[in-house]
C-alpha cells in the first residue's frame, strides 16, 4: 500500500538552530497519528513544512503522490491538506458560518458562492458548532475559537488535517468534546496529524504516535510502545527519572 | 462585509438614495446648457456646480479603488495616485497632435491599461511588505513615477502636456466621470459578492491562515492592485482631457492621494458604499470652506481632526451609522430609546 503522506529526512534549521533533523516516517490514508514532544521538539515546525507556511532545508516531502516540500501553501491545501493553528487565526470581522464558508470557497473543495455556505452549515454540525453559525468571532469562547479552526480547514475538503494542539487550555469535558470531534472527522473519512501535549487525548485516539525531542525522531510505535520507552520518559522527565523508573521496573 | 451581513435592508435604502442621486445628477445639467437655456427651462445648476460634481465623481472612482487595497485586502496604500497620474499621461500622450493623436475615446480606453501593468510589476514587490513598510514604499513609488514623468521630454518634461480642449464639453466630461463611478462601484459590489473578494478579506484579517485554506495571496493582492490601478488610472484618463492639461504637480498631486484615503477611510473603508458617502461629505466640506481665506487653513486642520475623531470613535466609517453595529449608530440610538421607553 502506498503512503498517503510520507516524509523523508526533512531538516528544517534556524540560524544554528536546527529544529528538525533528518525526520522521516509515513503515513497511510484513514490513520490518526499523534505526534508528541517536550516544548521546542519541532512539532510545529514539522506542521509548517508540511503545509507549506515553512520550507525544509533538506529532505522531502509527498503528499499523494506530489513533492510538496517546495510548493506554496495555497498549491498544498489544493491538494487536499487542511491543518489548525495552535495560537487559533480566525477571520475576525466575520461571522462563524462565513468563516467556515470561505474554507470551502477555497483548498480541495473550491465550491461557488452557494454552495460553500451549504458546505459551511454541514461542517459546523459537524463540529458541533451549528447552533453559533451567526454567532460574530469575537463572540467565541476558547474551546469555541479551535472548533471553528477545526470547521474551516475541514471545509476545504482536506484528505489530510493537520490540528495543531486543538485540546491545549481545554478543560476535561472540554477535551471530552473535543476527542469526540476528532473522532467524528476522523469517521468521515480524513486522515489526521495530530499535534498534543495532553496524553490522554493522544491515548484516546491514536493507534500510532510519532515522539520528537530537539528534532529529533525519538520514536514511532503505538501509545503504549512509546510511553513505555526510556528514552521518551527521559526527553520528558530527566534522565535521573529514567533511570530510577527503570531500576523500580526492573526490581519489580 | 459588516455591512452585509446585518444590513440587507441599510443596502436597499442606499441602494435607491444613490440611484436617486445619481439619476438626479444626471438630469439636473441639461437645465443649465444653452439649449435648455434657448426653451427657457430654468437654469438649475451652473457651470461651477457641473464641475464640482464632475470632481465628487472622479473621487468615487479614486476612492473606490483605493478601498480594494486599503479598504478591503488590508494594505494601506499611499501611493494610488501614481495610478491617476499614469493613467492621465496615458492618455494625454495618446490624444496629443504631436504624439500618438488617437482620437479621445481612444485615450480614455488605453488610460487603465498602463497604470494595471505597472502595478502588476511593482506589486509583486510592494505586497510583500506590510503595514508602515508598505505605506512609505508605496508613497516612495508614487513619488518616484512623478519625477521620472517631469524629466522625460516625450512626455512633456516640466511643462506638461496639453490635450486639445473641447468646448461646451462640460456634460459630456460630467457624464464619462459619473459613468467611471458608476463602473467602479459596480466593479467593487462584483468583487465583494465573489470568491475573489472573500479571498481578499481572508488576506486583510489573517495572511498566513488564508494561505493555508487555499488562497493564492500573491496573485489575489497583485490583482486587487491591479484593479484599483485601472479604475485609478480611468479617472486619471478622463480628467487629463476634461481638464486640456496635466503636468507632474496635478497628475501626482499629493493633496489627491491624501484625499481619496481620507475620503474611503471616513465613509467606511472596506465596505461598498462608504467610499462613495465619504467622498460626498469630505467634498461638500472642501467645497464650501474653500476660497474662504483664514478659514480654508483653519478647514485643513479641522480635516485631519476630522480623520483622528472618525478613526478612534467610528473606526468603520460613517457608513457605520447606519449599519448598526456600532454604538454611535442611528439603529443604536433607536434601540436604546425604544428600551428606555422614550
Amino acid at each position: 500500500m502506498t503512503a498517503l503522506l510520507s516524509i523523508d529526512g526533512v531538516t528544517k534549521r534556524f540560524g544554528g538552530v536546527a529544529a528538525l533533523r533528518a525526520v522521516s516516517f509515513e503515513l497511510a490514508e484513514g490513520e490518526i497519528l499523534g505526534v508528541i514532544g517536550p516544548n521546542g521538539a519541532g512539532k510545529t515546525t514539522l506542521l509548517n513544512c508540511i503545509s507549506g507556511v515553512a520550507r525544509p532545508d533538506a529532505g522531502s516531502i509527498t503528499f499523494d503522490g506530489h513533492e510538496i516540500g517546495h510548493q506554496r501553501p495555497h498549491r498544498i491545501a489544493r491538494l487536499g491538506v487542511g491543518r489548525t493553528f495552535q495560537i487559533v487565526k480566525p477571520f475576525a470581522s466575520m461571522t462563524v458560518r462565513e468563516n467556515a464558508a470561505v474554507g470551502a470557497l477555497f483548498g480541495a473543495s473550491r465550491l461557488p458562492l452557494a454552495g460553500a455556505f451549504a458546505a459551511a452549515d454541514e461542517v459546523l454540525e459537524l463540529v458541533g458548532m451549528a447552533d453559533k453559525a451567526s454567532q460574530p468571532v469575537v463572540s467565541l469562547t476558547i474551546p469555541d475559537r479551535k472548533r471553528l479552526e477545526v470547521a474551516r480547514a475541514l471545509a476545504t475538503r482536506p484528505r489530510l488535517l493537520l490540528l495543531d494542539e486543538v485540546m491545549a487550555g481545554l478543560n476535561s469535558v472540554e477535551v471530552d468534546e473535543a476527542l469526540d470531534m476528532v473522532r467524528a472527522v476522523h469517521r468521515s473519512g480524513v486522515t489526521i496529524v495530530l499535534i498534543e501535549h495532553v496524553m490522554r487525548v493522544i491515548v484516546g485516539v491514536c493507534r500510532r504516535v510519532v515522539v520528537l525531542h530537539f528534532g529529533e525522531m525519538l520514536a514511532d510505535g503505538t501509545p503504549d510502545e512509546v510511553l513505555r520507552d526510556p528514552r521518551v520518559i527521559e526527553a520528558y522527565l530527566g534522565e535521573k527519572y529514567a533511570k530510577r523508573l527503570q531500576e523500580a521496573e526492573r526490581d519489580g | 462585509m459588516q455591512a452585509r451581513l446585518n444590513g440587507g435592508r441599510l443596502r436597499r435604502l442606499l441602494l435607491i438614495v444613490f440611484g436617486l442621486a445619481v439619476v438626479l445628477v444626471l438630469l439636473a445639467p441639461l437645465t443649465a446648457t444653452d439649449q435648455a437655456d434657448s426653451l427657457g427651462l430654468p437654469q438649475l445648476v451652473d457651470r461651477s456646480q457641473i464641475r464640482i460634481l464632475t470632481t465628487v465623481a472622479m473621487f468615487v472612482v479614486m476612492a473606490s479603488g483605493w478601498n480594494l487595497v486599503g479598504g478591503l485586502t488590508g494594505y494601506g496604500s499611499f501611493g494610488n495616485v501614481a495610478f491617476f497620474g499614469l493613467g492621465a499621461y496615458t492618455c494625454a500622450v495618446a490624444v496629443d497632435v504631436h504624439r500618438l493623436h488617437l482620437p479621445m475615446g481612444a485615450g480614455i480606453a488605453l488610460a487603465p491599461l498602463v497604470p494595471a501593468l505597472f502595478a502588476a510589476l511593482v506589486g509583486l514587490p510592494l505586497l510583500r511588505l506590510r503595514g508602515h513598510y508598505f505605506a512609505i514604499a508605496t508613497l516612495g513609488t508614487a513619488v518616484a513615477v512623478g519625477e521620472v514623468v517631469k524629466n522625460v521630454d516625450y512626455l512633456g518634461g516640466a511643462t506638461g502636456l496639453f490635450p486639445p480642449i473641447l468646448h461646451r464639453a462640460d456634460l459630456l466630461f460630467l457624464y464619462l466621470m459619473v459613468g467611471a463611478a458608476m463602473l467602479a462601484v459596480i466593479v467593487s459590489g462584483l468583487i465583494l459578492r465573489s470568491r475573489f473578494g472573500y479571498g481578499l478579506i481572508a488576506i486583510r484579517e489573517n495572511e498566513e491562515a488564508a494561505s493555508v485554506i487555499g488562497v493564492n495571496t500573491t496573485a489575489y493582492k497583485v490583482g486587487a492592485f491591479a484593479v484599483a490601478a485601472a479604475l485609478t488610472g480611468l479617472a486619471g484618463g478622463i480628467f487629463a482631457v476634461w481638464n486640456s492639461f496635466i503636468n507632474q504637480d496635478l497628475g501626482f498631486s499629493l493633496d489627491f492621494n491624501i484625499q481619496m484615503i481620507l475620503m474611503a477611510v471616513l465613509g467606511g473603508a472596506g465596505t461598498l458604499f462608504g467610499p462613495v458617502l465619504g467622498v460626498i461629505v469630505l467634498e461638500f466640506l472642501l467645497q464650501n470652506l474653500a476660497g474662504r481665506g483664514d478659514v480654508a487653513v483653519y478647514a485643513q486642520i479641522g480635516l485631519g481632526l476630522l480623520l483622528a475623531v472618525t478613526v478612534i470613535f467610528v473606526p468603520r466609517g460613517i457608513v457605520d451609522f447606519f449599519g448598526g453595529a456600532s454604538r454611535l449608530s442611528l439603529a443604536h440610538l433607536r434601540r436604546a430609546l425604544r428600551e428606555t421607553g422614550a
